[in-house]
């Protein structure tokens, strides 16, 4: 460090400010100020997330008086549509299950045309014969 | 209010003073500033060329101080984290007036400088009145390195300014205070 460093650092740190009372004070008092508002600007959100719930509660009440009835009526009347068509619908083991049951007794009658059919080509057979 | 609860403010340590302004004592706070407001006063007096204009910065540094003090892990890193608070006020304040920091202009001259009469008659013109003669960025950085004992990498990290302009602000500022404080030869 050469000898005009030395009277840089010196200089600098020779020269501290006094302390100003009236500089403390004045930032204390805008900081008063600042957390006043900020405690008044949270009071009125608070006041105003209230009044809004409020607003919207109130609001559903009143729509709730006008139409609930008819409301809560017609999704009965929906949910026991909905109900009536999924029970009604149909079922595709049952439809299954017809089928075979047809053809199992079908089959009684087409073994009998079929051997009614096959003794009649024997017979004729047998006559050519 | 000297004393608050069981902390006596006027015998607190600083520490003891930050922890309490963290859980938002106005009294504390109000304690911490009259202790630093010396050092942050000369800081921004030292880097504006007006003393009125250092004081309404420094009374904003701390105004942001107490509106972020949570944000300040420890207490000891105080100083360090207000410095900061107070360059980046500075530099906000200079950048609404158009301030450029970035830009070297290696024409500069030192203002007004040889048409004082304290310049003429090869006076030795005390420290805040060399510094006024430097450019506000000059002012700012040297400032920074020979008052703060801070590096160029931490005046980059501290400006967000480069490198390079940086170290030439240091440089030349460095030199104009050379020929204003030395004693004309």
């Amino acid at each position: 460090m050469n000898d005009f460093d030395a009277l840089l650092k010196r200089s600098f740190a020779e020269a501290p400010e006094p302390a100003d009372d009236g500089f403390s004070v004045q930032i204390s008092r805008a900081v008063a100020h600042r957390e006043k508002t900020a405690k008044v600007r949270n009071a009125a959100y608070t006041v105003g997330m209230a009044a809004a719930a409020a607003a919207v509660c109130y609001g559903a009440y009143g729509l709730m008086g006008l139409y609930g009835q008819e409301v809560l009526a017609t999704a009965g009347l929906e949910v026991a549509r909905v109900h009536g068509a999924l029970s009604g619908a149909p079922s595709v083991g049952g439809a299954a299950q017809g089928m075979l049951q047809s053809f199992g007794a079908g089959l009684t009658q087409m073994l009998l045309v079929f051997g009614a059919l096959a003794g009649g080509a024997v017979a004729y057979r047998a006559a050519q014969d | 209010m000297a004393a608050r609860g069981f902390l006596n403010l006027a015998q607190a340590t600083e520490a003891a003073l930050i922890i309490a302004a963290q859980a938002r004592d106005q009294a504390a706070f109000g304690e911490l500033v009259k202790r630093r407001q010396g050092w942050a006063r000369a800081l921004l007096r030292r880097m504006c060329s007006s003393h009125a204009e250092a004081d309404d910065l420094a009374q904003d540094a701390f105004i942001k101080a107490w509106e972020r003090l949570t944000d300040l892990e420890t207490p000891a890193a105080f100083p360090g984290w207000f410095r900061r608070i107070a360059v980046t006020t500075f530099l906000m304040a200079k950048r609404k007036q158009k301030a450029i920091f970035e830009e070297i202009d290696d024409a500069s001259p030192i203002a007004a400088e040889g048409s004082t009469p304290e310049a003429a008659a090869g006076a030795k013109i005390d420290l805040e009145k060399a510094l006024a003669m430097l450019s506000d960025a000059e002012r700012l950085c040297v400032t920074l390195n020979h008052g703060e004992g801070l590096s160029h990498s931490e005046i980059v990290e501290i400006t967000g300014l480069p490198l390079g302009t940086v170290k030439s602000h240091v440089l030349r500022g460095t030199e104009k205070l050379k020929r204003l404080l030395e004693p004309a030869t």
